[in-house]
């Protein structure tokens, strides 16, 4: 047993050191950096950045349009992960295969495409104004809708992945059997399906939260200068103040924030399953 | 036989050191815009002449300023141009050395605003521009800076950031346009805090703003001379506004980094930059406007330029030291007023 466990260790060892050498420790001077003061050490930084008016609506705004992309992924996701599971066994894969196909096109690509189908004289407002729904084009580029729809598209189809995965994984007749023992559809969901793909939901969950919160193309072109995110506003501090401080205390509340999202949905998950 | 393969690889590597004594390279750190061009123009036909190597470092100004301080021990850049005032920053943080322009032949032919505008030879221009505003002329017509802020212009108008070299001279010019020429910009940013929903967005690329042109989410912006070209065959009705208030701009210059050991090289190359055959060509590529005043060009190439002395003499701008000491204050006051 020792032995085997030498082994391993033996084994485990160069990778380890690979990424404590090459990642942790680069990653930690780079966020030491906000905790370093000439005086020693303080986290004055972090009071300093929460000061700023600015600075607080761009990390409320972070959360919020973050936090609403991956509830509208999941209630989407849901949906759509149900549907595929239950068609047959080919139009699955092709319908699986459509949604997987926007992460092949690049996020840059896709990007610009929102530009022109979300602009003045795109093709949403061409179609709200031929409906009557609006005399003039409604103006959405630049503004958090348009930053809130780019971040949707782009990561919703992790949700229906990991949702899809772990519905193939559900007993196959639990919700029939559900169903014959009584249960409305609303119940079938709530005490069937969402118990047992919570592990989906919270990997999907944490992908398309820390995604959407860490993306930097989508609130860049399709937000700009006035609907800043964490991201792009610590690529601002870098490359136009070169204020390496702002920008360690980003980073450090971006990663804070993508670990507690990950263990708050681990909670409610589990919170869930013992009742 | 062992003896003799030693000697064949000793007369190898003295072979391979000695041509590598003479494959000098310069290294330049410049702007990203027009690489193509100026690969074409400038740095082929260089290396051609000088028997040496060019390598090009590009980015925007702070990471190719930052790349500069952190080098600046043992400099691994030569050569570098830069705006005025990150010029002017550059200089004041002991990163530069006057420029020999005695060693200079076409030093005496630059008109006199680009000779030596931040003192003590530290840089020397290259080219200007003008800024002024560019417009759909089918929609507004635009001839105050102040229209900018005008009722038409309303939902349908972008501004450079405050954080482009275009922000704060246009802001400059929104204030004189409304009777105050203070640099301290708090009347014209409290101004453009008060619209600011009626701004589409504040554009950081020019690019950017050629798009939104094209795709008619906007009819109006203060932009530089040199991203005319991308306006004005763009297939809409385009115009480039002669405000009452006259047009701002600005001027790059190049500088030499402080004991690069490779000077003699970086000043031919300047020099080379500086001639009138190179700045001719870069002019009729609409590359870059001359700042060699023995440059001649077209009427059509002069039209798309920011070509003369008399243009050039006009352009109202702000001064290196004036941009350098008041950036921050800017930075905070937009981050205030502005966006929020």
């Amino acid at each position: 047993m020792f032995e085997n466990r030498a082994i391993g260790l033996a084994l485990v060892l160069p990778a380890a050191i690979f990424a404590a050498a090459l990642f942790l420790l680069p990653v930690g001077i780079l966020l030491s950096e906000a905790f370093r003061t000439e005086t020693g050490w303080s986290a004055w930084a972090y009071v300093e950045f929460f000061q700023s008016p600015r600075n607080q609506t761009v990390f409320f705004r972070t959360l919020k349009l973050a936090g609403l992309v991956a509830l509208v992924s999941a209630i989407v996701g849901y949906a759509a992960a149900f549907a595929i599971v239950n068609l047959p066994a080919t139009s699955r894969g092709r319908m699986f295969g459509l949604v997987t196909l926007p992460l092949m096109i690049s996020p840059v690509a896709r990007t610009y495409a929102w530009l022109v189908i979300l602009g003045r004289t795109g093709f949403v407002n061409q179609i709200l104004v031929d409906l009557g729904l609006t005399e003039t084009p409604i103006r959405i580029l630049f503004t958090e809708t348009a930053v809130f729809i780019g971040l949707l598209q782009l990561f919703m189809p992790l949700m229906i992945i990991s949702l899809v995965s772990a519905m193939e994984n559900m007993p196959r007749d639990a919700v029939s059997a559900a169903r014959i023992l009584g249960a409305n559809w609303f119940q079938v969901f709530w005490r069937v399906i969402l118990p047992l793909t919570r592990e989906g939901l919270v990997i999907g969950g944490t992908l398309v939260f820390t995604g959407s919160m860490t993306a930097y193309i989508t609130p860049a072109i399709l937000g700009g200068s006035k609907v800043l995110m964490l991201e792009t506003l610590l690529y601002q501090r870098v490359t136009v103040a070169n204020d390496f401080v702002a920008a360690s205390v980003i980073a450090m509340i971006l990663i804070v924030m993508a670990f507690s999202a990950n263990l708050l949905l681990k909670q409610l998950a589990t919170a869930r399953s013992t009742r | 036989m062992l003896k003799k393969s030693l000697l064949a690889v000793a007369a190898a590597m003295a072979l391979a050191s000695s041509a590598n004594a003479q494959d000098r390279t310069l290294t330049i750190s410049v702007y990203s815009f027009s690489q193509d061009e100026f690969k074409e123009l400038v740095y082929t036909p260089f290396e051609a002449i000088c028997d040496c190597k060019i390598v090009v470092e590009t980015g925007n100004s702070i990471e190719r300023m930052a790349k500069i301080e952190a080098n600046k021990a043992n400099p691994v850049i030569d050569m570098a141009v830069l705006s005025t005032h990150d010029a002017l920053g550059a200089a004041r943080a002991g990163l530069l050395q006057p420029i020999d322009t005695a060693a200079l032949s076409n030093y005496d032919k630059l008109y006199d605003i680009a000779k030596d505008p931040l003192g003590d030879n530290l840089g020397i221009g290259y080219t200007f521009y003008a800024t002024s505003i560019v417009y759909r002329s089918d929609k507004v017509t635009v001839d105050s800076w102040a229209d900018l802020l005008s009722p038409e212009l309303a939902g349908n108008v972008a501004l450079p950031d405050v954080t482009t070299n275009q922000g704060p001279p246009s802001l400059y010019m929104i204030g004189k346009a409304m009777g105050d020429t203070s640099t301290d910009l708090t009347m014209p940013i409290e101004k453009v805090g008060e619209k600011a929903d009626d701004i589409v967005t504040f554009y950081v690329r020019s690019s950017q703003l050629a798009q939104l042109m094209q795709q008619e989410e906007i009819w109006a912006a203060p932009v530089g001379r040199f991203a005319w070209g991308r306006f004005k065959d763009n297939g809409l009705p385009m115009e480039w506004a002669t405000p009452v208030e006259g047009q701002t701009g600005g001027m790059n210059v190049m500088v030499m980094t402080a004991g690069n050991g490779n000077e003699d090289l970086a000043l031919q190359f300047m020099d080379f930059w500086l001639s009138t055959k190179i700045q001719t060509a870069l002019a009729e590529a609409l590359v870059d406007s001359p700042a060699n005043s023995e440059v001649s060009v077209s009427d059509e190439i002069a039209a798309n330029l920011t070509y003369g002395a008399d243009t050039v003499g006009q352009l109202d701008l702000l001064s290196p030291s004036t941009i350098l000491d008041n950036r921050e204050s800017w930075l905070d006051q937009w981050n205030a007023k502005v966006v929020q």
